[in-house]
């Protein structure tokens, strides 16, 4: 079996328009967690979200914008950092033997509810042309393959919360077991209309607003935790087999090593401890290693009650007294959640974490809940120079859980 | 003359960025950029610039003078007069 390496990584969400942003922001504690302020942000209960704010279809000609909703923008510009980063050129022979393995949650989600809301309000109305390949789940992944000339195998996950980690975790496998040499895997998601905020504002799993901080208004593990702060964004990972990236001397940035994979069976959203312990042992196993072997772990820490509360008895469950020595990030907090590109984005946190040493802080977490009662890093980003290992928790509706295993390169 | 070009070259100016010297009249819309399914997006456009009504059927659209050719029909078609 093939070793996998991480040769690039990109992000643009709340915090910034590259993974480098993303990581100094995490550390400094800056949250992207704001008001809305488009015109129907009014019919909203709440507003908060973790929007990009920079600009994002100027960097496209008004041609290729015709054609890609928010959510294929965002990931294209996440895909073409680590792309470049990685420095390779797949327009020759090794664009056929790269995949693309990319999540998404709800894919074009401003072009549906803008055919939607034409048509429903004016039956005359005939939704644009493209409106079908903007938003079907896949469009983001087809439009990756075009813009970088990648002609192998491409996959497109969608498993709510934890899509893009499945992404990541899938196409480890197939460079693992031969299939591919490269792949481009991560996600995306520009999810932030009125009508899917107004559907999960229905599901009672939003953060209440903070009405003299909003931006403090997600608080993971924390006893007046009340729920997320939905976010957009993408974010990207340029594996390869440590073959051909030895071979093209390319910098490697991280090993993939590790990646479970579980389905809880119990319930549509209610997480079950049983299958995030079996998860994270998978990829315990997987890497080979002992719990004593993990130096941090990215939760997926969402900040609802029972969600928080079930991640925290599940790292109990499989690392015993360790458990409480693993310093634990939930950067939803300042991120967001970004839904189908959170494992994605918080898999780059988590390698950012491991490349400089610095792991970041769980912000707004003032008093911990008595029953989440590890090590969340709750004072501020902490330097932690011996790190080695890392793990991404990714846990969706669905009852999916997603756990991801990367060390430093050696 | 079309009557139509004038406005559909300033149109495509406008909407996809091209340049007054891409959208001459014997300009063809592939070497532009412009594929099969911008085409369309383009001449749903021009239905409601035009207050045209398309029949749905697909027209071999290649250049820039072959959309106003298409537009032209359809507006003597359609209008008032024409009817």
């Amino acid at each position: 079996m093939r070793r996998v390496v991480v040769t690039g990584v990109g992000a643009l969400t709340a915090l910034g328009a590259d993974a480098d942003a993303l990581c100094q922001a995490l550390n400094r504690g800056e949250s992207g967690i704001r008001h809305l302020d488009t015109p129907w942000a009014g019919q909203l209960t709440s507003s908060l979200a973790a929007p990009v704010t920079i600009p994002v279809a100027d960097r496209f000609t008004k041609l290729r914008r015709l054609m890609l909703d928010r959510v294929s923008q965002l990931s294209l510009l996440a895909a073409g950092e680590a792309v470049v980063q990685a420095g390779i050129d797949f327009s020759g022979d090794d664009g056929l033997d790269c995949g693309i393995f990319w999540g998404t949650g709800m894919g074009g989600a401003h072009t549906l509810e803008q055919a939607y809301l034409e048509s429903l309000h004016n039956p005359e109305a005939r939704p644009r042309p493209s409106t079908i390949v903007m938003f079907m789940a896949n469009a983001s992944t087809g439009q990756i393959g075009i813009e970088f000339k990648i002609r192998g195998p491409s996959h497109t996950h969608s498993a709510a919360c934890s899509s893009s980690a499945v992404a990541i975790g899938e196409a480890f496998m197939a460079i693992r077991h031969g299939r591919v040499r490269y792949a481009v895997a991560g996600g995306g998601e520009s999810l932030l209309t009125l009508g899917v905020m107004r559907a999960w504002e229905s599901l009672q799993t939003l953060a209440r607003p903070d009405p003299e901080h909003p931006e403090t208004s997600c608080r993971p593990f924390a006893k007046d935790r009340s729920g997320f702060v939905l976010g957009e964004g993408a974010a990207a990972l340029l594996l390869e087999s440590e073959e051909t990236a030895l071979a093209r001397g390319a910098p490697i940035l991280a090993e993939l090593v590790g990646y479970g994979n579980t389905t809880d069976a119990s319930h549509i959203t209610q997480p079950d401890v049983g299958g995030q312990a079996r998860a994270i042992r998978q990829a315990l196993d997987q890497a080979g290693m002992v719990p004593e072997d993990i130096h941090h772990i990215n939760a997926h820490g969402t900040g609802t009650r029972v969600g928080d509360l079930h991640e925290t008895r599940a790292i109990k469950t499989v690392f015993g007294p360790w458990a409480t020595k693993i310093p634990i990030s939930a950067t939803k907090a300042l991120h967001g959640h970004v839904m189908g590109a959170t494992g994605a984005v918080e898999m780059v946190a988590a390698l950012g974490a491991l490349r400089s040493g610095i792991v970041p802080p769980t912000a707004h977490l003032a008093e911990p809940d008595p029953e989440c009662d590890l090590d969340y890093v709750r004072e501020g980003a902490r330097h932690l120079p011996g790190i080695q290992t890392i793990m991404s928790n990714s846990f969706g509706f669905g009852g999916n859980n997603v756990v991801l295993v990367a060390t430093a390169y050696r | 003359m079309s009557s139509s070009l004038p406005v559909i070259q300033a149109m495509l100016i406008e909407e996809f960025g091209l340049t007054a010297e891409q959208v001459q009249p014997e300009s063809e819309l592939s070497a532009l950029g412009v594929d099969s399914l911008a085409t369309v997006e383009f001449m749903f456009m021009l239905e409601d610039k035009f207050k045209l009504k398309m029949t749905g059927e697909p027209v071999p659209i290649k250049t820039v003078g072959e959309i106003a050719r298409e537009v032209d029909r359809m507006l003597a078609e359609q209008s008032p007069e024409g009817s």
